[in-house]
């Protein structure tokens, strides 16, 4: 699903002058090691394919993956999460420490001293306490697609220039995902757009003009966007932080792959932020690393749980959709339709999703084995006959199914489908797949008002955030019509949500979340397929990127492109 | 008919064309399944306020009518509207899109036409030959190639030599203008090359087969007869005859110039026309839709309109 990929999943001088800058200050940069032992080699323009792109530098406009990495290396925040480590921990950003009453009512975070923007104005705690006063202020307009990192905050202010305090209506277990990692702007820039009613927030472009870039606070400063085409970025002379090894970096957007992976085997480019598996082979016999690792990604087998629908109430039967899991292979799909580049999967939290220290995929959620012959006593016992074509009848119905399959799972979705299509048929399954663009797979999946949920069964995907918040909001009933794409809910399930949210131990919170997904997993709204594994390629000529579940260029930390260098 | 009665009535044919193309486009892309707020409004935690401040924004909350009636009187006011999806007025999106693609594509349909021409015209002149019988067939494989297939092919071969992305190099240092201007070039030539060859085949095919019938005509055996040079046959008297079809041909290339080439922009990754109608199609951002196809319908109206006015010249039965 597009719109998923794109929730959480590019200087005054342009990058010619940084080229200039770095052959006059590379002798003089910051010393360290190399992969090999000896001093990093200094200065450089790295230069990374994507296949997402940005949809616009604008905060509350843009809602690519790229968008979201972009902020996180152009503008300050106060917390990122440290890469390096499995758990994820958090590490400070602008913030330099933090800490959380035990009532989970305050979280106060101590800033940078001495901080600047890129163009020389102090970066200071108000800035931040002035960004989440106007996201609040705009929420359910213009500022809406940062609304969740304000929920239940009651107020944030600076105490002073170094000091930042929020207060919550009730104890929240993610203030420091919620606040710590949202984009800080510039108020300077930002102040005259907030302003009636904050319409201008969205329509202003925010991008690099008459050869100025843009007012930032992070590692790099942007000094040039082109739409559908580059974007490209200067170190920020400014940066509070660990200085990066490059000058500078571009980001080139592709539309299509194959012209991507061959850029980067013609060495018209240096990395590319997710490459195919089917193109792994090529690239490794091309010389160029190529990285595999768990990714925050999904494949999932939707089913239609609205109570009130009218055709196929079958599907409605918790057995049924137990007989249906047993007739899933995913080892095969897994290894067949994603060349092995992905695991089976079973809760809806993928495996290796961590985050402040604390595992949140559980790992006693078992997938049921696949076997065919336990589906199909199951399906017997509950009386389903099959007809003189071999497909089972359900109260008077065949028990066959369109399958909306948006065009985000073309290409290994296909092969999973035929899979599942193939094996479906040894039960008495007949499916058919229903291809549509991913706008109107939705709208074959929800209509809207009275009409509610009308599909039987559909395939898509999550690339959920860091935090487990927001992907196990997507089966509360709150919901309904947005991001709930299977018409289920369950009043227990939804306790346990707010619990969660409100759980301010992680331990404790780690507990209900395992609950949430054991019982998720149990109702089955989805039948969870496979986990991705991520991949991610460069050329030999680079070393040091610091991977991470998003890949090289995310939004999790800057520690990828701070640490990166020729090789 | 006087010509002036036939330019009137043309001139009104065409104005009509475009209004009907405008209402047309209206009400298509909202007879498409999906929306435009859907894929705006689905945040985390989005609330119904948010999704109906959204709605209100684009003018959506109102009946299809009224929205339709709004669109009209905006644009006869100039205002194409707010693309949905990035916020910027449609026709700024479109100018730089526009910028992008015209150059591009107007080098792959020059030189698909004059080679067409060239081909067409040397085909029907030796027909029969080994010549006639290698370039019939080219044009009729290129043709029949599928455009992004024949795309991939040039870019795995010769993007070791070519550019495989974009319309010129961001990295490129302090450029001087003639070095900007041929890094364009370069940037333009594997999309340009696969165009001309995806054109060109319809070209050589219809000018060889106006050129055979014109070949055929008794003018041209008194010419022969006369012991003119065939060169003066072929250029003078067949081909100025030949060209009757081929203009409508040229026209109609003309003036889907502004529609980019989907397909080719898409694999060379160029920041075109052709790339922006697909994003807006995915997005549901109907404004820019709406832009993209009335430019489209007006370059086409144009260049039909300036074919008519062409006959005029090429053809005196037009007067009579």
């Amino acid at each position: 699903m597009n719109a998923r990929r794109h929730v959480f999943t590019t200087l005054a001088m342009p990058i010619a002058l940084a080229l200039v800058f770095s052959a006059c200050t590379g002798s003089s940069g910051r010393k360290g090691e190399g992969a090999s032992g000896g001093p990093i080699k200094e200065g450089g323009i790295l230069r990374i394919g994507t296949s997402s792109g940005m949809s616009s530098p604008n905060p509350f406009v843009g809602f690519n993956q790229d968008d979201y990495s972009t902020w996180m290396y152009i503008y300050p925040s106060l917390l990122q999460y440290d890469t390096t480590t499995p758990t994820y921990d958090y590490i400070g950003g602008f913030a330099q420490d933090w800490s959380q009453s035990s009532d989970g009512l305050t979280v106060t975070f101590h800033t940078t001293p001495g901080a600047k923007w890129s163009d020389g104005q102090p970066l200071t705690a108000d800035d931040a306490a002035w960004t989440f006063n106007m996201i609040k202020q705009y929420a359910s307009g213009p500022a809406g697609a940062w609304a969740g990192s304000v929920t239940f905050l009651k107020s944030i202010q600076a105490t002073d220039a170094d000091t930042l305090v929020a207060t919550y209506d009730r104890p929240s277990g993610t203030a420091l995902f919620d606040l710590g990692l949202t984009p800080i702007l510039p108020p300077q820039v930002w102040q005259k757009y907030a302003t009636g009613d904050g319409k201008a927030l969205k329509t202003f472009q925010n991008v690099p003009e008459n050869g100025q870039p843009l007012v930032g606070g992070g590692p790099f400063v942007m000094t040039e966007y082109r739409k559908n085409d580059i974007a490209l970025f200067q170190r920020n002379p400014n940066w509070y932080g660990t200085k990066p090894h490059i000058e500078g970096f571009g980001l080139q957007f592709f539309r299509d792959e194959d012209a991507m992976i061959t850029a980067l085997k013609t060495g018209q480019l240096d990395a590319i932020n997710e490459i195919p598996p089917t193109s792994v082979e090529t690239l490794k016999s091309a010389g160029m690393h190529v990285y595999e690792g768990q990714a925050l990604a999904l494949r999932d087998f939707i089913f239609n749980l609205d109570p009130n629908k009218t055709q196929h109430r079958e599907l409605l039967n918790p057995k049924v959709r137990e007989a249906m899991e047993y007739a899933i292979d995913r080892d095969s799909i897994a290894q067949t339709a994603w060349l092995e580049y992905a695991s089976p999967g079973s809760t809806i939290i993928p495996a290796g999703n961590a985050t402040g220290g604390v595992q949140w995929h559980d790992p006693n959620v078992q997938p049921l084995p696949f076997d065919i012959d336990k589906a199909n006593q199951i399906l017997d016992a509950l009386g389903y006959q099959r007809g003189s074509d071999g497909t089972r009848m359900a109260d008077g119905q065949p028990m066959a199914y369109d399958v909306v399959f948006p065009q985000d799972e073309e290409g290994a979705g296909d092969r999973a489908f035929q899979i599942i299509q193939q094996d479906f048929k040894q039960i008495g399954v007949e499916l058919t797949q229903k291809r549509l663009d991913d706008n109107a797979a939705w709208n074959a999946m929800y209509c809207g008002g009275k009409c509610g949920y009308n599909f039987d069964l559909a395939m898509w995907d999550w690339f959920p955030a860091a935090d487990p918040d927001f992907i196990l909001s997507v089966l509360t009933c709150n919901e309904y019509g947005n991001w709930n794409d299977t018409g289920y809910c369950n009043p227990a399930y939804d306790r346990l949500y707010e619990e969660q949210k409100s759980a301010v131990d992680p331990q404790e919170r780690q507990k209900i979340v395992f609950q949430m997904q054991e019982m998720a997993y149990n109702d089955r709204p989805y039948i969870i397929l496979t986990y991705d594994k991520r991949l991610d390629a460069w050329s030999p000529d680079w070393d040091g990127f610091v991977e991470s579940v998003q890949g090289i260029y995310n939004n999790f930390s800057t520690q990828s492109l701070t640490s990166v260098h020729q090789a | 008919m006087g010509r002036t009665d036939y330019l009137i009535k043309r001139a009104v044919f065409a104005v009509a064309t475009v209004f009907v193309a405008i209402t047309i486009n209206f009400f298509l892309f909202r007879v498409l399944p999906g929306d435009a707020v859907r894929n705006l409004a689905r945040v985390p935690h989005a609330t119904s306020a948010l999704r109906h401040s959204l709605e209100v924004q684009f003018g959506l909350d109102k009946p299809k009518w009224e929205q339709y009636l709004i669109y009209l009187k905006e644009l006869a006011h100039g205002n194409m509207g707010v693309s949905f999806t990035d916020q910027q007025p449609v026709w700024s999106n479109l100018r730089e899109d526009l910028a992008n693609t015209i150059p591009m594509v107007s080098l792959g349909t020059v030189f698909a036409i004059v080679i067409g021409i060239i081909t067409g015209v040397l085909s029907a002149w030796r027909r029969g030959t080994r010549l006639d019988q290698v370039s019939t067939n080219l044009a009729i494989a290129f043709y029949s190639f599928p455009t992004q297939w024949l795309a991939l092919v040039l870019l795995i071969y010769l993007a070791a030599w070519f550019p495989a992305h974009g319309r010129a190099d961001p990295f490129l240092i302090n450029p001087t203008w003639w070095e900007h201007q041929k890094d364009v070039l370069v940037h333009m030539f594997l999309p340009s090359l696969t165009l001309a060859l995806t054109l060109y085949g319809e070209y050589t095919l219809i000018v060889r087969s106006a050129m055979l019938e014109t070949l055929g005509e008794d003018y041209i055996l008194t010419a022969r007869a006369k012991g003119l040079p065939q060169r003066r046959i072929v250029t003078r008297h067949a081909m100025r005859n030949a060209m009757l079809p081929t203009t409508t041909l040229i026209a109609l290339s003309l003036g889907y110039i502004v529609a980019g080439a989907i397909l080719i922009e898409t694999v060379f990754s160029w920041p075109g026309i052709g790339n922006a109608v697909y994003q807006a199609v995915t997005e549901r951002d109907y404004p820019m839709l709406q832009g993209a196809f009335l430019v489209l319908t007006i370059s086409v109206v144009f260049f039909n309109f300036l074919a008519d006015l062409l006959y005029f010249k090429l053809d005196p039965r037009i007067n009579e």
